[in-house]
């Protein structure tokens, strides 16, 4: 760190004022219709939080309409037809349109100000998540208007869903509406994880670190590893929809239980990406209220870690009953067992706090521990379903649908709703009422148990999930009719919340800035009014910073500290290493822009035309999306600095630019790519699984694809890689070929991914026929893709060289396309390897 | 730019090994057993040995990941204090103790993922 | 492996004469378990308890499967109940304490409380999960039932010396036998559940899974599909009738017959039945009706109900079936005869009234 005398000396008043001009200046948010424009983390996180609380709110409304249904039996409220889509919509709009975004949400809108950063490292990439999100949400729940909403449940098993003629357009508007939802939650993760990675105040060891941001981290890794299986698994189904490939087809080789599996390595995960990050606020909270620091700060830390990874071996048990081996069941029914572990000690953790602490029970707090009462239970049902035999009973039954809204709402609703009460006086500057705040809480509370409590007993008594009407003889109506009541009761309290957040706060008086005496930095930073958050970038020395470090919050707001100006009118923040948080650069970050908006635009459109099938406008869409993000990086901060270095105060000066594995793009680079072959492994997982389940895969009479081209193609690629390579070493030498190995680049590239094509086209591989061409040739279709990609990174540089933008020692954009191919080379020598040596290995059954 | 030992001070992998090693125990023993069951055969006696030699073997990592957090990362001194102390040595030091903490819990589910071997001698 | 069904513990499975859907709320979930629990709570929860011996109750203890499982599920809710309170308990005693030295306890707290004791009791619950699989998995059938899910309704096969025995919608069993049920499906993926007798296993496309039942308790019970399947799911029922042996015997026997000699004699029933088509898709054994698309009528009136379990087969309700099928239940492929006169009505309903 560096050792300069503190700055102690109170500044002049001029230069604070200048100072605050110069930061408001660069920081100003449009107006009027303009403010759409904005991507700075204060204004979009308040609409994604927004956005996602009004999709919570129609998902909310979809459950009434079932609670009304089920009240009676034989029930002709809904057509059958329509309370299948409703219940599906239900579901799905409230695990992908509320639970995972809200996460997002929350952390785009107060990680910065925990971190004491001015804003995430990728604004508009941010923006450009949220518009994806919006676009896609409305597209998703405003086909039930046109009766066209998806009706083969939120988990969508084929082969219901992939027969058209089954399930129509509904399930195309939910793979592909839901895909580009997912690439923006992916692209969320990517910026939240560089966030708490290299946008930490100075001095913010990892063992400093609040343990919010350990959470968004853990939960942004998990979204990295859980989403691409998904994603995978929707490519897969919609080729089978749209193109006829067999992939789920028992008569063609397909199995519909491989859906099962890529659907659950994402389904359970999420949940756990759902829960996690409301404990999070939650151990935000309890310190602020208890006056004390969490108890067991490296046992919470662990439990997260380790609920992160046990939480990918548990997806099976979602399929107990679809007769795999026992032996199997075994060990998912271990894992799941295993995983209440660290679960307990979460909660134990907090519990130990409350007794070291002092806390009073106001709204926050009474919000939380009616999440501790309420996921306890559902933690213990899910002890319950974890074990195999208690399952085939309860599986599909009204126990589960009781057992997961406990953990859901307990898990994961309620301390959302305690962090409303807890932030909104940081979000908006006015307090919540604490009166309404105990009216909506018991309300929800009594509702929420009234409502879901006997459904445990329904389910006992035999009453399966999904269904829109139920014979008068079967003794589940009181039982029905009471849930309904409930449902209603539950409603009446978020009502009640819903009011007094958006009720017009003009004549309550304004909230101090620090009303819980919190320790966290973002209770430093200066009014809502100010995007910019923080008005000098601190050092920390401490994990509870506004209660260890004496002065730290005058000092902070008094601009003594770092960054505390914004030189040239530029937008900056400071990048720090991963261990220890020191400085090692100040990146500029861009301002408002439409452009990101026209990018989700044109995305959304080539998802929602490939849907209807109208293949020429979704290309022209994409083409224009590719367009925009050329556009969008080309305008962007990536430049050359017009002055090397930056003064940011106290002495300490550091570079305005950095390349490679220092920098935040070179990171985002990476962590995509991990994601991105992620995916691929889901598809690899798809070979390796028909593999396994048949007798002979490749099937008999199948001609493998020939592995001369094959081999050809991915040393092509290879070859392709080696140019990016030797381009980045040229450029870096200063010596000459830079240019001319960029230029080689795509030549090799496509030359090698149609060889790849090549070799299964001449073995007469037809996707339709079997899942072992479909297999092979989505693999190779992968590749193609990532090729075509690919091949537009270097003539980008290129033209960034021609244009000025780089030079020998400012080549950030290749180094991370050099990244991206050695990701690329690595897919190409997986895929060379699975259809070129794959099938001279005997399979699996016999 | 220096890039740190892959496991050491100035690294951060210590952490996720014993998960890591969970996972790679799980999954291979799903996969063995998803082979041997596809494939037709009932007793599960190979995949019982497998089995228990990969625990070993899945152990005995985590065994020594435990030990390297606390010989190297000082992962068993006292916790509290030290490990929020402000320089390299809290922070490795509580690395060290969060990677003790992870091997232990990841040491029990891999005996937890061994269990059903015990129980069943059939597909 | 014990050659008999066996459940945990090891006693023979006790045999019930009576019903079990009798009054005595006591009498009305069988678990030997159960009973002397239940016995204590009916007091508290009698609303809930009348439900448990229903049709389609996991605790009505029909079967030996079903109680295996039900071994499980009193322990667990009760142990689950004694946790939760102690967590309530535990939660509000440190947020009311003020104690000032919490050092020791708060350790206790993280490490036996968080750590150590749920490991002990997961731990436990595993090892008590597997061993319960293991006993589910060693009971060893005799008999051999197909059955296969369709949208939406069941297609049963009996395995026999004598050749296989097509029927539908109604699974017959004998008391005391484990029967092997071989489930798969031709279309989506469909579930059977008869939580009365057991637990539940998916009908996939392309795969045979196996669910062994072993009846205990005479009388009929009721299942349902518990996979979502499309369109009409919720009307996707079926009756499991348990009979004493000998009466199996003499029922499967019949079953396999052609159909009576009383249906076939009432000619213009039958007629209208093979003049509206109804044989493209319905098979009556011992008439040129062989369709193979919906299910065999041969002794459709021997069955309980109609539509896949969701009414009582009677005059009134085949008629509705008949005129009005998409009313009764959205989405079947069959479809309704409006049109039929009043007199082909009566004599189409009579036919398939006979078919006995």
């Amino acid at each position: 760190m560096t050792q300069v005398p503190d700055d102690h000396q109170p500044r002049d008043g001029g230069r604070d004022a200048a100072e605050r001009a110069s930061l408001a200046e660069a920081w100003r948010t449009p107006t009027g219709w303009r403010y759409v424009s904005a991507v700075n983390n204060s204004h979009v996180g308040k609409w994604y939080i927004l956005a996602a609380f009004g999709f919570f709110t129609f998902a909310g409304l979809l459950a009434l309409l079932i609670r009304t249904q089920l009240a009676v039996p034989e029930n002709d409220l809904l057509s059958m037809e329509l309370y299948n889509q409703v219940f599906t919509l239900h579901g799905t709009a409230m695990m992908f349109l509320f639970a995972v975004p809200i996460f997002e949400a929350v952390a785009i809108l107060i990680l910065p100000e925990m971190l004491g950063s001015r804003d995430l490292p990728f604004p508009r990439l941010s923006a450009f998540g949220f518009w994806c999100f919006v676009i896609g949400g409305v597209f998703v729940c405003g086909s039930i208007f046109w009766n066209a909403a998806p009706s083969g449940g939120w988990f969508m098993y084929p082969p219901l869903s992939s027969d058209p003629e089954q399930t129509g357009i509904g399930t195309d508007i939910w793979l592909l509406g839901l895909s580009f939802i997912e690439v923006a939650s992916i692209a969320a993760a990517i910026e939240l994880i560089v966030g708490v990675l290299k946008c930490r105040p100075p001095g913010m060891r990892l063992n400093l670190m609040p343990l919010y941001c350990w959470y968004v981290l853990v939960v942004a890794g998990m979204i990295l590893f859980a989403f691409p299986p998904l994603i995978a698994g929707d490519l897969l189904l919609e080729m089978e929809r749209a193109f006829g490939w067999a992939f789920f087809d028992a008569d063609r080789g397909g199995d519909p239980l491989l859906w099962q599996h890529l659907f659950w390595i994402f389904g359970h995960p999420e949940v756990y990406i759902i829960f996690l990050p409301s404990i999070a606020l939650i151990a935000t909270i309890l310190p602020a209220m208890t006056r004390s620091p969490v108890v067991g700060h490296s046992w919470v830390i662990l439990s997260a870690i380790g609920v992160a990874f046990l939480s990918f071996g548990l997806w099976v048990h979602h399929m107990f009953t679809t007769g795999l081996p026992n032996i199997s069941l075994g060990f998912f029914s271990a894992a799941s067992e295993a995983v209440a572990i660290p679960t307990g000690i979460q909660i134990f953790c907090f519990i130990a706090t409350l007794l070291v602490g002092r806390a009073s029970l106001n709204a926050p707090m009474l919000f939380a521990g009616g999440a501790l009462a309420i996921f306890v239970f559902g933690g213990l049902t899910g002890v319950m379903v974890a074990i195999v035999p208690f399952d085939f009973q309860a599986h599909d039954s009204y126990f589960v649908v009781a057992h997961l809204h406990y953990t859901l709402i307990g898990g994961m609703l309620f301390p959302i709703f305690a962090g409303v009460y807890y932030w909104y006086p940081f979000a908006t500057g006015h307090m919540l009422s604490e009166r309404l705040g105990r009216w909506a809480f018991w309300l929800m509370f009594a509702g929420f148990n009234i409502a879901f409590l006997p459904m445990h007993w329904t389910g006992v008594l035999g009453m399966p999930r999904r269904v829109w009407t139920y014979a008068a003889d079967m003794g589940w109506n009181e039982l029905n009719l009471v849930s309904s009541a409930g449902a209603y009761i539950l409603a009446a309290g978020f009502v009640v919340f819903a009011f007094d957040v958006l009720r017009p706060k003009g004549r309550t008086p304004t909230a101090p800035a620090d009303p819980w005496k919190a320790a966290t930095l973002e209770w430093a930073r200066e009014g809502p009014g100010s995007p910019w958050g923080i008005r000098s970038v601190p050092e920390i020395t401490t994990r509870y910073p506004l209660w260890q470090q004496p002065g730290l919050k005058d000092e902070i707001l008094r601009g003594a500290w770092y960054l505390s100006d914004a030189k040239d009118g530029r937008r900056e923040m400071m990048v720090t290493d991963i261990l220890d948080a020191r400085p090692m650069f100040v990146q500029r970050i861009p301002g408002p822009g439409f452009v990101t908006i026209f990018a989700a635009g044109f995305l959304g459109a080539a998802f929602i035309f490939a849907t209807y099938h109208w293949w020429l406008a979704a290309a022209a869409a994409l083409a224009a999306f590719v367009a925009t993000v050329l556009y969008w990086l080309w305008t962007g901060t990536g430049g050359i600095p017009q002055t090397p270095r930056r003064d940011c105060g106290r002495g300490l000066e550091l570079p305005l630019y950095a390349s490679g594995a220092g920098s935040a793009g070179w990171w985002a680079m990476f962590i995509t790519m991990i994601g991105d072959t992620t995916a691929f492994v889901g598809l690899v997982f798809a070979y390796a699984f028909f593999w396994t389940v048949h007798g002979s895969f490749p099937p008999p009479g199948t001609t493998p694809p020939d592995p001369l081209p094959a081999s050809g193609g991915a040393l092509l690629i290879a070859a392709a890689w080696a140019l990016m390579m030797a381009a980045r070493g040229l450029n870096a030498a200063g010596r000459r070929g830079a240019g001319a190995a960029l230029l080689l680049v795509p030549v090799a590239a496509v030359a090698g991914a149609a060889a790849l094509a090549f070799a299964a086209f001449r073995a007469g591989l037809d996707p339709t026929r079997h899942a072992f061409d479909a297999t092979i040739w989505v693999l190779i279709l992968w590749i193609c893709a990532h090729v075509a990609a690919g091949i537009l990174m270097p003539l980008y540089c290129l033209a960034r060289f021609r244009a000025g933008h780089m030079d020998a020692t400012h080549d950030a954009e290749l180094r991370n396309s050099v990244l991206f191919w050695t990701f690329l080379l690595v897919q190409t020598g997986v895929t060379w390897a699975l259809i070129a040596l794959a099938p001279l290995i005997p399979s699996g059954a016999s | 730019m220096t890039y740190p030992r892959l496991i050491d001070d100035g690294s951060v992998w210590i952490v996720v090994i014993p998960p890591v090693i969970w996972a790679a125990h799980f999954l291979t023993c799903y996969w063995v057993a998803a082979v041997w069951c596809a494939s037709g055969a009932a007793p599960l006696t190979p995949v019982v040995w497998a089995i228990a030699a990969i625990t070993v073997a899945a152990l005995g990592g985590i065994g020594w990941a435990a030990v390297v957090a606390v010989r190297r990362y000082g992962g068993l001194r006292r916790p509290g204090r030290h490990v929020s102390r402000d320089e390299p040595e809290g922070r490795k030091a509580f690395l060290g103790h969060v990677a003790l903490l992870l091997a232990s819990l990841n040491g029990v589910a891999v005996l937890f993922t061994a269990l059903p071997v015990l129980v069943f001698r059939q597909c | 492996m014990p050659p008999q069904p066996r459940p945990l513990g090891g006693q023979s499975p006790p045999v019930e004469q009576a019903p079990a859907c009798g009054v005595d709320p006591a009498k009305l979930c069988q678990g030997e378990y159960a009973i002397r629990v239940k016995s204590h709570i009916a007091v508290l929860a009698a609303p809930l308890l009348t439900g448990c011996g229903g049709r389609h109750s996991w605790l009505a203890g029909a079967g030996a499967e079903a109680r295996i499982i039900e071994t499980l599920f009193w322990p667990f809710l009760f142990g689950a109940a004694v946790l939760w309170l102690a967590v309530m308990a535990l939660a509000i005693a440190a947020f009311r304490s003020r104690r000032e030295e919490t050092r020791g306890l708060v350790r206790a707290i993280i490490i036996g409380g968080g750590a150590i004791v749920p490991g002990i009791i997961v731990a436990a619950l595993l090892v008590i999960g597997l061993v319960t699989l293991r006993a589910l998995a060693a009971m060893q059938p005799g008999l051999s039932v197909q059955v296969d899910g369709e949208q939406w309704w069941w297609r049963v096969v009996y395995d026999t010396p004598a050749g296989a025995v097509v029927t539908a919608n109604e699974i017959r069993l004998p008391r005391g036998e484990t029967a092997e049920l071989l489930l798969s499906s031709d279309d989506v993926i469909h579930a059977f559940w008869a939580p009365a007798l057991g637990g539940k296993m998916d009908m996939i496309p392309g795969r045979t899974n196996r669910l062994t039942l072993t009846p205990l308790t005479p009388g009929s019970w009721g299942g349902l599909c518990a996979e979502y399947c499309g369109g009409a799911h919720a009307q996707m029922r079926f009756d499991v009738t348990v009979m004493e042996p000998a009466a199996f015997g003499d029922w499967l026997a019949a079953e396999a017959e052609p159909a009576s000699a009383q249906a076939l004699a009432r000619q213009d029933g039958l007629s209208v039945f093979l003049d509206s088509g109804c044989g493209a898709c319905h098979s009556v054994r011992g008439t040129e009706a062989a369709g193979q698309v919906g299910p065999d009528l041969t002794h459709f009136a021997a069955r309980q109900r109609l539509g896949a379990g969701i009414a009582p087969l009677t005059d009134a309700a085949l008629r509705r079936w008949i005129t009005r099928t998409q009313d009764m239940k959205p989405g079947v492929e069959m479809p309704a005869y409006p049109d039929l006169s009043p007199e082909a009505l009566d004599a189409l309903v009579g036919f398939l009234m006979a078919l006995k």
